[in-house]
Protein backbone atom coordinates (compact mmCIF):
# COMPACT_ATOMS: atom_id res chain seq x y z
CA UNK A 1 0.00 0.00 0.00
CA UNK A 2 1.58 3.16 -1.19
CA UNK A 3 1.84 5.65 0.82
CA UNK A 4 -0.64 8.03 -0.79
CA UNK A 5 -3.52 5.26 -0.26
CA UNK A 6 -2.61 5.15 3.49
CA UNK A 7 -3.17 9.28 3.61
CA UNK A 8 -6.69 8.98 1.76
CA UNK A 9 -7.91 6.47 4.23
CA UNK A 10 -7.14 8.62 6.96
CA UNK A 11 -8.46 11.53 5.32
CA UNK A 12 -11.57 10.02 4.50
CA UNK A 13 -11.93 7.89 7.92
CA UNK A 14 -11.32 11.91 9.85
CA UNK A 15 -13.90 13.11 7.60
CA UNK A 16 -16.13 10.33 8.42
CA UNK A 17 -15.68 10.61 12.03
CA UNK A 18 -16.14 14.13 12.39
CA UNK A 19 -19.32 13.48 10.07
CA UNK A 20 -20.33 11.27 13.05
CA UNK A 21 -19.62 13.61 15.76
CA UNK A 22 -21.43 16.77 14.57
CA UNK A 23 -24.50 14.57 13.66
CA UNK A 24 -24.77 13.09 17.51
CA UNK A 25 -27.98 15.09 19.01
CA UNK A 26 -29.87 14.78 22.52
CA UNK A 27 -33.11 13.27 22.46
CA UNK A 28 -35.58 13.15 24.86
CA UNK A 29 -35.86 9.64 26.40
CA UNK A 30 -37.43 9.79 30.07
CA UNK A 31 -39.40 12.29 32.42
CA UNK A 32 -39.51 10.80 35.99
CA UNK A 33 -42.55 12.49 38.52
CA UNK A 34 -40.68 13.71 41.83
CA UNK A 35 -43.44 13.57 44.75
CA UNK A 36 -43.29 16.65 46.77
CA UNK A 37 -39.85 18.11 45.69
CA UNK A 38 -39.30 21.42 44.74
CA UNK A 39 -36.16 21.19 42.95
CA UNK A 40 -33.39 23.60 41.69
CA UNK A 41 -30.59 21.90 41.30
CA UNK A 42 -28.52 18.21 40.44
CA UNK A 43 -25.37 16.64 40.97
CA UNK A 44 -24.37 13.13 39.91
CA UNK A 45 -23.08 10.98 42.32
CA UNK A 46 -22.03 7.73 41.03
CA UNK A 47 -25.22 5.85 39.86
CA UNK A 48 -27.30 8.08 42.09
CA UNK A 49 -28.31 11.39 41.77
CA UNK A 50 -28.66 14.54 44.49
CA UNK A 51 -31.25 17.14 44.06
CA UNK A 52 -31.78 20.08 46.20
CA UNK A 53 -35.28 20.79 47.53
CA UNK A 54 -35.22 24.17 48.02
CA UNK A 55 -38.62 24.51 49.12
CA UNK A 56 -38.29 22.19 51.41
CA UNK A 57 -35.12 23.39 52.76
CA UNK A 58 -33.30 19.75 52.26
CA UNK A 59 -30.99 17.36 49.80
CA UNK A 60 -32.26 14.38 48.78
CA UNK A 61 -30.77 11.57 47.16
CA UNK A 62 -32.35 9.51 44.50
CA UNK A 63 -32.10 6.58 42.19
CA UNK A 64 -32.71 6.82 38.40
CA UNK A 65 -36.13 5.93 38.87
CA UNK A 66 -36.66 8.44 41.20
CA UNK A 67 -37.00 6.98 44.42
CA UNK A 68 -35.96 8.46 47.50
CA UNK A 69 -32.56 7.02 49.28
CA UNK A 70 -31.56 9.62 51.44
CA UNK A 71 -32.23 12.86 52.92
CA UNK A 72 -30.16 15.52 54.60
CA UNK A 73 -32.59 18.27 56.47
CA UNK A 74 -32.17 21.26 57.84
CA UNK A 75 -30.14 23.05 55.26
CA UNK A 76 -31.78 26.97 54.55
CA UNK A 77 -32.74 27.32 50.75
CA UNK A 78 -30.00 25.01 49.33
CA UNK A 79 -28.97 26.25 45.89
CA UNK A 80 -26.85 24.51 43.22
CA UNK A 81 -24.70 21.91 44.81
CA UNK A 82 -21.68 20.14 43.69
CA UNK A 83 -20.09 17.12 44.63
CA UNK A 84 -16.43 16.35 45.11
CA UNK A 85 -14.33 13.61 46.80
CA UNK A 86 -17.88 12.34 47.44
CA UNK A 87 -18.77 15.67 49.89
CA UNK A 88 -21.89 17.43 48.84
CA UNK A 89 -21.24 21.59 48.92
CA UNK A 90 -24.51 22.84 49.41
CA UNK A 91 -24.86 26.72 49.18
CA UNK A 92 -27.20 27.95 51.87
CA UNK A 93 -28.87 31.08 50.01
CA UNK A 94 -30.76 32.37 53.11
CA UNK A 95 -27.74 31.75 55.57
CA UNK A 96 -25.20 32.79 53.57
CA UNK A 97 -23.25 30.23 53.97
CA UNK A 98 -21.59 27.21 52.02
CA UNK A 99 -22.19 23.94 53.85
CA UNK A 100 -20.02 21.11 53.37
CA UNK A 101 -21.49 17.63 54.34
CA UNK A 102 -19.45 14.78 54.61
CA UNK A 103 -21.95 11.53 55.42
CA UNK A 104 -23.16 12.86 58.84
CA UNK A 105 -20.79 15.45 59.42
CA UNK A 106 -21.43 18.71 58.55
CA UNK A 107 -19.23 22.08 58.60
CA UNK A 108 -19.00 25.56 56.99
CA UNK A 109 -16.74 26.70 54.66
CA UNK A 110 -14.54 28.97 56.37
CA UNK A 111 -14.74 32.35 54.00
CA UNK A 112 -13.30 35.95 54.73
CA UNK A 113 -16.06 37.46 51.66
CA UNK A 114 -19.32 37.75 53.25
CA UNK A 115 -21.46 36.35 51.03
CA UNK A 116 -25.28 37.53 49.77
CA UNK A 117 -27.15 34.88 48.69
CA UNK A 118 -25.26 32.20 47.37
CA UNK A 119 -26.52 30.60 44.11
CA UNK A 120 -24.10 28.00 43.11
CA UNK A 121 -20.74 26.78 44.11
CA UNK A 122 -17.99 24.62 42.19
CA UNK A 123 -15.50 22.63 43.53
CA UNK A 124 -11.83 21.36 41.46
CA UNK A 125 -9.46 19.99 43.64
CA UNK A 126 -8.35 23.44 46.03
CA UNK A 127 -10.54 26.21 44.45
CA UNK A 128 -13.80 26.58 45.14
CA UNK A 129 -16.11 28.90 43.38
CA UNK A 130 -18.44 30.47 44.59
CA UNK A 131 -21.68 32.63 42.56
CA UNK A 132 -22.44 35.35 45.24
CA UNK A 133 -26.34 36.32 43.85
CA UNK A 134 -26.77 39.83 45.18
CA UNK A 135 -23.03 40.70 45.03
CA UNK A 136 -22.78 39.90 41.20
CA UNK A 137 -19.53 38.19 41.49
CA UNK A 138 -17.50 35.06 41.65
CA UNK A 139 -15.55 34.26 45.05
CA UNK A 140 -12.77 32.07 44.35
CA UNK A 141 -11.07 30.35 47.78
CA UNK A 142 -7.83 28.69 46.45
CA UNK A 143 -6.33 27.44 49.60
CA UNK A 144 -6.50 30.12 52.02
CA UNK A 145 -6.41 32.97 49.65
CA UNK A 146 -9.97 34.72 48.33
CA UNK A 147 -9.91 36.50 45.44
CA UNK A 148 -13.01 37.92 43.49
CA UNK A 149 -14.30 37.68 39.70
CA UNK A 150 -16.30 40.25 38.20
CA UNK A 151 -18.51 43.51 39.47
CA UNK A 152 -22.18 44.49 38.45
CA UNK A 153 -22.41 45.44 35.35
CA UNK A 154 -23.33 44.52 31.95
CA UNK A 155 -20.22 44.91 30.14
CA UNK A 156 -17.40 42.25 29.30
CA UNK A 157 -16.14 40.73 32.66
CA UNK A 158 -18.84 42.50 34.72
CA UNK A 159 -22.02 40.17 35.94
CA UNK A 160 -25.93 40.62 36.86
CA UNK A 161 -26.72 37.69 39.05
CA UNK A 162 -24.92 34.99 38.80
CA UNK A 163 -26.38 31.90 39.19
CA UNK A 164 -24.07 28.89 38.49
CA UNK A 165 -20.74 28.37 38.52
CA UNK A 166 -18.93 24.91 36.60
CA UNK A 167 -14.75 24.43 35.91
CA UNK A 168 -13.72 22.85 33.29
CA UNK A 169 -10.17 21.97 32.04
CA UNK A 170 -8.91 24.78 34.61
CA UNK A 171 -11.51 27.47 33.02
CA UNK A 172 -14.67 28.43 35.11
CA UNK A 173 -18.21 28.81 33.24
CA UNK A 174 -20.06 31.45 35.08
CA UNK A 175 -24.06 31.93 34.44
CA UNK A 176 -24.14 35.16 33.84
CA UNK A 177 -27.94 34.74 34.16
CA UNK A 178 -29.82 38.53 33.63
CA UNK A 179 -27.11 39.28 31.25
CA UNK A 180 -28.62 36.41 29.53
CA UNK A 181 -25.05 35.10 28.44
CA UNK A 182 -22.30 32.47 29.58
CA UNK A 183 -19.06 34.26 30.38
CA UNK A 184 -15.58 31.94 30.58
CA UNK A 185 -12.93 32.88 33.07
CA UNK A 186 -9.69 32.12 32.90
CA UNK A 187 -7.99 30.88 36.49
CA UNK A 188 -6.69 35.00 37.43
CA UNK A 189 -9.97 35.94 36.53
CA UNK A 190 -9.30 36.98 32.74
CA UNK A 191 -12.38 36.73 30.33
CA UNK A 192 -11.57 34.31 27.91
CA UNK A 193 -14.96 33.84 25.82
CA UNK A 194 -18.91 35.23 26.18
CA UNK A 195 -21.29 32.52 25.31
CA UNK A 196 -24.88 32.74 23.97
CA UNK A 197 -25.34 36.64 23.60
CA UNK A 198 -27.10 36.12 20.59
CA UNK A 199 -29.24 33.40 20.72
CA UNK A 200 -32.11 35.41 22.84
CA UNK A 201 -31.37 33.29 25.87
CA UNK A 202 -33.71 34.98 28.39
CA UNK A 203 -32.49 33.85 32.03
CA UNK A 204 -29.49 31.43 32.32
CA UNK A 205 -30.06 29.53 35.33
CA UNK A 206 -28.10 26.32 35.27
CA UNK A 207 -24.90 25.20 33.69
CA UNK A 208 -22.96 22.38 33.07
CA UNK A 209 -19.85 21.17 30.59
CA UNK A 210 -19.18 17.73 30.18
CA UNK A 211 -17.54 15.67 27.39
CA UNK A 212 -16.13 19.00 24.98
CA UNK A 213 -20.06 20.62 25.87
CA UNK A 214 -21.39 23.22 27.20
CA UNK A 215 -25.07 22.40 28.87
CA UNK A 216 -27.47 25.51 29.60
CA UNK A 217 -30.72 25.75 30.94
CA UNK A 218 -32.82 28.85 29.55
CA UNK A 219 -35.25 29.06 32.48
CA UNK A 220 -37.80 31.71 30.82
CA UNK A 221 -37.74 30.56 27.92
CA UNK A 222 -37.86 26.65 28.67
CA UNK A 223 -35.00 25.31 26.27
CA UNK A 224 -31.58 23.81 26.41
CA UNK A 225 -28.93 25.12 24.97
CA UNK A 226 -25.75 22.82 24.07
CA UNK A 227 -22.70 23.93 22.78
CA UNK A 228 -19.21 23.11 22.16
CA UNK A 229 -16.55 24.40 24.37
CA UNK A 230 -15.76 27.39 21.78
CA UNK A 231 -19.19 28.52 22.16
CA UNK A 232 -20.78 27.30 18.88
CA UNK A 233 -23.81 26.28 18.80
CA UNK A 234 -24.85 22.77 18.61
CA UNK A 235 -28.46 22.13 19.51
CA UNK A 236 -31.28 23.33 21.15
CA UNK A 237 -33.79 21.10 22.96
CA UNK A 238 -37.50 23.02 23.17
CA UNK A 239 -39.42 19.88 23.63
CA UNK A 240 -43.11 19.78 25.66
CA UNK A 241 -41.73 18.08 28.58
CA UNK A 242 -39.51 20.84 29.44
CA UNK A 243 -41.30 22.79 32.65
CA UNK A 244 -39.14 25.81 33.66
CA UNK A 245 -36.00 23.73 33.11
CA UNK A 246 -33.37 25.06 35.99
CA UNK A 247 -30.65 22.64 36.03
CA UNK A 248 -28.75 20.20 34.02
CA UNK A 249 -26.22 17.43 34.52
CA UNK A 250 -24.46 14.77 32.33
CA UNK A 251 -23.06 11.68 32.89
CA UNK A 252 -21.77 10.08 29.89
CA UNK A 253 -24.45 9.89 27.16
CA UNK A 254 -27.38 10.89 29.68
CA UNK A 255 -28.00 14.12 30.09
CA UNK A 256 -30.52 14.81 33.17
CA UNK A 257 -32.35 18.17 33.52
CA UNK A 258 -34.64 19.30 36.40
CA UNK A 259 -37.73 20.90 36.00
CA UNK A 260 -38.22 23.29 38.70
CA UNK A 261 -42.13 23.41 37.87
CA UNK A 262 -44.54 20.24 37.91
CA UNK A 263 -41.12 18.72 39.86
CA UNK A 264 -40.27 16.38 36.86
CA UNK A 265 -36.80 15.08 35.96
CA UNK A 266 -35.99 14.58 32.64
CA UNK A 267 -33.72 12.39 30.69
CA UNK A 268 -31.90 12.87 27.46
CA UNK A 269 -29.81 10.20 25.63
CA UNK A 270 -27.06 11.48 23.48
CA UNK A 271 -27.87 9.67 20.15
CA UNK A 272 -25.31 9.05 17.44
CA UNK B 1 -74.08 5.54 91.14
CA UNK B 2 -74.11 4.47 87.69
CA UNK B 3 -75.97 7.35 87.07
CA UNK B 4 -73.79 9.75 89.08
CA UNK B 5 -70.43 8.50 87.03
CA UNK B 6 -72.11 9.18 83.66
CA UNK B 7 -73.28 12.60 84.48
CA UNK B 8 -69.88 13.57 86.16
CA UNK B 9 -68.16 12.47 83.04
CA UNK B 10 -70.24 14.42 80.89
CA UNK B 11 -69.32 17.55 82.77
CA UNK B 12 -65.81 16.93 82.52
CA UNK B 13 -65.80 16.53 78.88
CA UNK B 14 -67.89 19.62 78.36
CA UNK B 15 -65.53 21.76 80.75
CA UNK B 16 -62.44 20.20 78.42
CA UNK B 17 -64.39 20.92 75.27
CA UNK B 18 -65.43 24.15 76.30
CA UNK B 19 -61.56 24.99 77.72
CA UNK B 20 -60.10 23.94 74.05
CA UNK B 21 -62.62 26.42 72.23
CA UNK B 22 -61.59 29.22 74.38
CA UNK B 23 -58.35 28.61 73.91
CA UNK B 24 -58.67 28.57 70.15
CA UNK B 25 -60.71 31.65 69.94
CA UNK B 26 -58.13 33.22 72.38
CA UNK B 27 -55.16 31.99 69.31
CA UNK B 28 -57.00 33.71 66.75
CA UNK B 29 -57.91 36.69 68.83
CA UNK B 30 -53.96 37.04 69.48
CA UNK B 31 -52.88 36.52 65.41
CA UNK B 32 -55.33 39.43 64.44
CA UNK B 33 -54.21 41.60 67.62
CA UNK B 34 -50.96 41.20 67.49
CA UNK B 35 -50.12 41.11 63.45
CA UNK B 36 -50.41 42.72 60.33
CA UNK B 37 -49.86 41.26 56.97
CA UNK B 38 -48.37 42.82 54.43
CA UNK B 39 -48.88 42.46 50.70
CA UNK B 40 -46.65 43.53 47.70
CA UNK B 41 -46.96 43.69 44.39
CA UNK B 42 -43.68 43.29 42.59
CA UNK B 43 -42.77 43.86 39.26
CA UNK B 44 -39.85 41.55 37.74
CA UNK B 45 -40.27 38.05 39.32
CA UNK B 46 -39.03 35.36 37.13
CA UNK B 47 -37.19 32.66 38.52
CA UNK B 48 -36.35 30.64 42.00
CA UNK B 49 -33.54 33.05 42.44
CA UNK B 50 -35.57 36.06 42.29
CA UNK B 51 -38.29 34.42 44.36
CA UNK B 52 -36.34 33.23 47.63
CA UNK B 53 -33.77 36.16 46.69
CA UNK B 54 -36.73 38.52 47.99
CA UNK B 55 -38.00 36.38 51.03
CA UNK B 56 -34.37 36.86 52.37
CA UNK B 57 -34.64 40.24 51.56
CA UNK B 58 -38.12 40.68 52.91
CA UNK B 59 -37.04 38.46 56.06
CA UNK B 60 -33.99 40.82 56.96
CA UNK B 61 -36.80 43.40 58.28
CA UNK B 62 -37.20 42.85 61.97
CA UNK B 63 -40.41 41.05 63.10
CA UNK B 64 -41.32 39.55 59.78
CA UNK B 65 -42.84 36.34 59.49
CA UNK B 66 -44.44 33.22 56.72
CA UNK B 67 -43.11 35.20 54.11
CA UNK B 68 -45.05 33.75 50.87
CA UNK B 69 -43.37 34.73 46.93
CA UNK B 70 -46.03 34.37 44.32
CA UNK B 71 -44.28 34.31 40.98
CA UNK B 72 -46.63 33.83 38.57
CA UNK B 73 -49.06 37.08 40.06
CA UNK B 74 -46.21 39.45 41.81
CA UNK B 75 -46.80 39.08 45.07
CA UNK B 76 -44.90 39.41 48.38
CA UNK B 77 -46.94 38.31 51.06
CA UNK B 78 -46.06 38.24 54.93
CA UNK B 79 -47.11 39.29 58.68
CA UNK B 80 -45.51 41.22 60.57
CA UNK B 81 -45.56 42.40 64.72
CA UNK B 82 -47.94 44.91 65.13
CA UNK B 83 -45.28 46.78 67.37
CA UNK B 84 -42.37 46.61 64.40
CA UNK B 85 -44.97 47.57 61.32
CA UNK B 86 -42.41 49.09 59.14
CA UNK B 87 -43.48 52.24 56.75
CA UNK B 88 -44.22 51.52 52.98
CA UNK B 89 -41.28 53.25 52.39
CA UNK B 90 -38.87 51.00 53.97
CA UNK B 91 -40.59 47.92 52.97
CA UNK B 92 -40.38 49.65 49.50
CA UNK B 93 -36.74 49.91 49.61
CA UNK B 94 -36.21 46.23 50.89
CA UNK B 95 -38.20 45.13 47.48
CA UNK B 96 -35.74 47.19 45.84
CA UNK B 97 -32.56 46.24 47.12
CA UNK B 98 -33.78 42.57 45.85
CA UNK B 99 -33.46 43.83 42.59
CA UNK B 100 -37.28 44.36 41.81
CA UNK B 101 -40.19 47.08 41.81
CA UNK B 102 -42.25 47.16 44.17
CA UNK B 103 -45.77 48.47 43.23
CA UNK B 104 -49.24 48.26 45.78
CA UNK B 105 -47.99 48.15 49.37
CA UNK B 106 -51.27 46.92 51.14
CA UNK B 107 -51.29 46.30 54.99
CA UNK B 108 -54.45 45.27 56.53
CA UNK B 109 -55.71 43.62 60.17
CA UNK B 110 -56.39 39.93 58.26
CA UNK B 111 -54.69 37.76 56.09
CA UNK B 112 -54.33 37.59 52.59
CA UNK B 113 -54.68 34.20 50.82
CA UNK B 114 -52.57 32.79 48.34
CA UNK B 115 -52.36 30.00 46.34
CA UNK B 116 -49.12 27.59 47.22
CA UNK B 117 -48.93 25.86 43.80
CA UNK B 118 -47.75 28.90 42.46
CA UNK B 119 -44.79 29.27 44.02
Amino acid sequence: MTNKTILAILWVGTILLLGCSSSSKWSFQNKIFLTDISPISIAADGDFLWLSDVAGNRLIKIDTNGNILQEHKSVQRPMHIAIFQSKLYVPEFERDTIRIIDNQDRQNLSLVKPLDAPAAVAVKENDVAIADFYNHRIVIKRGEQTSIIGKEGHQKGELYYPTDAAWYDSQLYVADAYNNRIQVFDEQGQVLRIIGENDNIQVATGLTVANEQLFVSDFEGNRILIYNTKGELLQTISSEALNKPIDIEVVGDIMWVVNHEGGTLLQYKLRH
Amino acid sequence: MNLFINFFATLILILFIGIGTNLNATAVLEDTTTYVYVKIEVKGLSCPFCAYGLEKKLKEIEGTTDVEIDIKEGLAMFRIAKDKQPEKEQLRKAVKDAGFTPEAVTISTTPFKIDKDDK
